[in-house]
This record gives structure tokens, C-alpha cells and sequence, in this order.
């Protein structure tokens, strides 16, 4: 392996286009600082960390240099990668809060229905908007396609249908299976279809992961109107707004249940793992990780959104 | 301190920052990756990582302050622009103010600095 070989690999962190400019030059100082010798492990995670940062700068994310439009959409597709964390951590709490209100005491269920029902209508809200911001984007998803053509979205497309398709058929396969099975082989009795319950559940993460990032991709090389990307970052702020709603109703109804139902918390998917003995089962506090996680995201792109605004 | 330089000084960093050592190091001439590197390491100690170094290179390029100077080498050398070089003596001047006022408050000695000429009044002695 050439010298400079080795050396252009260890700048692939850096976006394209950067490295079609400082690339060589990059390249000419590792080779003159370390030649043949092996490239400290010091020095590889200065340039792994500055070429993600120059990755970050790149789409708008983070630094000064680009304009205000390129920051609102920059932010808004960092409020729709949360939005991705909350289908993941929304499907877990749907699933695990089913039958809730037969476990808890009927005097104590206010609570927990209020947390309950500000996340799903939050949620219902959540997806409006999406939808909204969706339906919004089509003229200049159009315009894109009559200039560039479907060749550019191919690779993309069969990405999407593949990671569909999969989650798409385990899902069918496994409700059909269910139907088949008593409650007691459905909770734990058979260890076939916990396999697939799993398997099911990764492949849907695995399809919100892969056409999530088909979105961004697709959306950074848009062309949209001044006015069109306001209101997509409104929308993105409405978005996050209603992300402080879910999480802020999951941990009513969390606290809730775990004063007043804690055998329910206790009893359900994930306990027996750990944290068998209090009110923090593992499924649960994988959907508000995950949230956490997201609402961060959403946090950022919204402040830049609201550094666009004030920019511009 | 005034005249506006903290902003300046804001935009280049402390002393110790990439972008400040970066021209202050190309004050002297132009100079390439390696050389800029090992001369940042001879006059402050300081070791700059290659993504550090191309990091800060890149954003004092865009904002102006340095350029690329054409070369049929690899090796990509810059200069210090006269945007770069006015940026940088408003933060030195920034700088040495404030060494000046903390040695004054320390009761250090502060060094001899050559005094501006008297202006000659026709007529007067002093």
C-alpha cells in the first residue's frame, strides 16, 4: 500500500467536498510528520473528530459560515431525526402501557391518563405535522425529480423497499403466527416467537433508521422557497414543542404507575432482566433513553432554526 | 480595551488558539502544512493535532485572513492576507494591553518600550 494511500484513508471522515480542497494538502502532512511509521492513536481521533465536525459544518448543522436557509434546513432535518427516535421510543411505550388502566386502582388513574393521553395525542399531532411538512415538500421533491431524473433516487428507493418489505413481511408473519398461539405461548411461553417478536421489532428500527436517512438525504439536495423552508421550520419548532409533550407524558405516567400500580411496571416486557425490584423496567427506560436522545436532537436543530430566524 | 478589539481578539481566540498561532506563524512568510506545524511547536510549545490545524486552516480562509498560495507541490503552503494581518495586530495589541495591565497590578517591571519622538517646537526647550 502506497504512503499516500494509507494516508488518504485516514481523511475519509471528511466530507467530499472538503477533501477535494485540503484533502492533498492533509494528506502531505501526515506523510511528512509520520512517513512510514504507523500514525498514533492520538492523531487519528483529532482527524475523526475534526472530520465529523467539518461533516457537521458541512450540512448546517453546526458553525457560522453557511447562510440562514441552508441553518433552517439544517435544523428542521435535525428535529426530524428526533422525530425518528419518537416512532422508535413511542412504539415501545404504546406496547408496554397496553391494558394499563386494568392494573391500576380505578381512584388512581387520573394521573396516569392524563400522562397517557397527552402522549398519544401528541403523537397523532406529531404525525399531522410531519405529514403536513411531507405534503409541503412534494412540488419541490418534483421539481427535483424532473431535473435530476429517478436515477439519483434509485439507490435510495431499493434501500427503502428492501428495509420495508422486511419489516413489512416479519410483521404479517408474526400476527398471523400470534393468531395461532395461546396468551400464555404469546407472554413468554414459546421461545420461537420471542425470536421473531425481536427480530420484528429490529426490523422496524432498522426501517425508520434507513428511510429517515433517505428523507435528509433527499431533502438536503432540494430546492425549496424562502417561504416554503420558513414553514417548514415552523413546523420543525411545532414538532419539537410536541416531543416536550411526549416525554413530559410519559414521566407523568411513569411516576404515576410506579405509585400506584408498581406490580404493572413489574410485570411486563423486559422485567426479570434488571431492576426487577422498583419501578424501572428495562423496555421502559430504552424508550425513554431513546426520547431523551431525540428531544436533545430536536432541541439543537431547533435552536439553530431560532439562530436562522434571528439572522436573517 | 478598546477600539472594538475584543471582538477581534473573540474571532481569533486566546493566545493559545489554533487560528492565532496559525498567523501568527505565517507573519514570518508563507508556509505549508509541516512547516507551519513545526514552527507553531518551535515558538509555543504547542503541538497542534492535523485535524486541528486543517480545522482552523479552513475557517481562516473563508472568513479571508489567510490564502492559498499556488503550488505545483503537494504540499499546500499559505500566506497571512492584509485582512489576516490587520486581525492579528488588533489581537496582539489587545494582548499586549492586557500583559501590561496585569503586570502594572503584579507591580512587575514592565519592559522598555521605545517612546515616540518628541515633536520640536521652534523656539521651545523642554
Amino acid at each position: 500500500v502506497r504512503e499516500s494511500d494509507r494516508y488518504r484513508r485516514l481523511i475519509r471522515w471528511y466530507p467530499a467536498k472538503w477533501r477535494e480542497r485540503y484533502g492533498e494538502g492533509l494528506a502531505a502532512l501526515l506523510e511528512d510528520t509520520y512517513g512510514a511509521d504507523p500514525v498514533p492513536l492520538r492523531s487519528r481521533a483529532s482527524l475523526a473528530r475534526a472530520g465529523m465536525a467539518e461533516l457537521a459544518r458541512d450540512a448546517g448543522v453546526i458553525g457560522r459560515s453557511t447562510n440562514s436557509n441552508e441553518r433552517l434546513r439544517a435544523g428542521s432535518l435535525l428535529v426530524l431525526s428526533g422525530w425518528s427516535f419518537f416512532l422508535v421510543a413511542g412504539a415501545i411505550f404504546a406496547k408496554f402501557s397496553e391494558h394499563w388502566s386494568f392494573a391500576t386502582p380505578p381512584a388512581h388513574r387520573t394521573l396516569s391518563s392524563v400522562g397517557d393521553s397527552a402522549v398519544l395525542w401528541a403523537g397523532v399531532a406529531g404525525a399531522i405535522l410531519v405529514l403536513a411538512a411531507g405534503v409541503m415538500a412534494i412540488p419541490a421533491f418534483a421539481r427535483f425529480v424532473r431535473t435530476e431524473g429517478w436515477v439519483s433516487m434509485r439507490r435510495f428507493a431499493v434501500r427503502d423497499a428492501l428495509a420495508l418489505g422486511t419489516a413489512a413481511f416479519l410483521t404479517a408473519g408474526l400476527s398471523v403466527w400470534a393468531h395461532r398461539l395461546s396468551s400464555g405461548q404469546r407472554n413468554g411461553g414459546s421461545a420461537a416467537y420471542e425470536i421473531l417478536f425481536l427480530l420484528c421489532c429490529l426490523s422496524i428500527v432498522v426501517a425508520i433508521i434507513v428511510v429517515t436517512s433517505s428523507v435528509i438525504s433527499i431533502t438536503r439536495q432540494l430546492n425549496f422557497s424562502q417561504k416554503t423552508l420558513r414553514f417548514l421550520s415552523i413546523i420543525a419548532l411545532g414538532l419539537t414543542l410536541l416531543m416536550t409533550v411526549v416525554v413530559v407524558g410519559t414521566a407523568v405516567w411513569w411516576i404515576s404507575e410506579a405509585l400506584y400500580a408498581p406490580h404493572f411496571l413489574r410485570n411486563s416486557i423486559g422485567s426479570g432482566i434488571l431492576f426487577t425490584s422498583n419501578a424501572l423496567p428495562p423496555t421502559l427506560v430504552v424508550a425513554g433513553v431513546l426520547m431523551i436522545v431525540g428531544l436533545f436532537s430536536a432541541v439543537v436543530g431547533s435552536l439553530r432554526v431560532f439562530g436562522a430566524f434571528q439572522n436573517s | 480595551m478598546g477600539n472594538g478589539t475584543p471582538a477581534v481578539t473573540d474571532e481569533l481566540g486566546r493566545q493559545s488558539e489554533p487560528a492565532f498561532l496559525i498567523l501568527t506563524s505565517l507573519a514570518s512568510g508563507s508556509k505549508h502544512g509541516y512547516a507551519l506545524a513545526k514552527d507553531i511547536e518551535a515558538f509555543s510549545d504547542v503541538v497542534l493535532g492535523p485535524g486541528t490545524l486543517y480545522g482552523a486552516i479552513t475557517r481562516l480562509e473563508e472568513r479571508g485572513l489567510i490564502a492559498p498560495v499556488p503550488s505545483e507541490d503537494r504540499r499546500q503552503p499559505y500566506l497571512i492576507t492584509s485582512t489576516g494581518r490587520a486581525a492579528l495586530t488588533s489581537a496582539v495589541r489587545d494582548m499586549r494591553a492586557l500583559a501590561d495591565e496585569g503586570a502594572a497590578r503584579l507591580g512587575l517591571r514592565a519592559p522598555a518600550r521605545r517612546r515616540p519622538p518628541r515633536p520640536i517646537v521652534a523656539g521651545f526647550a523642554p
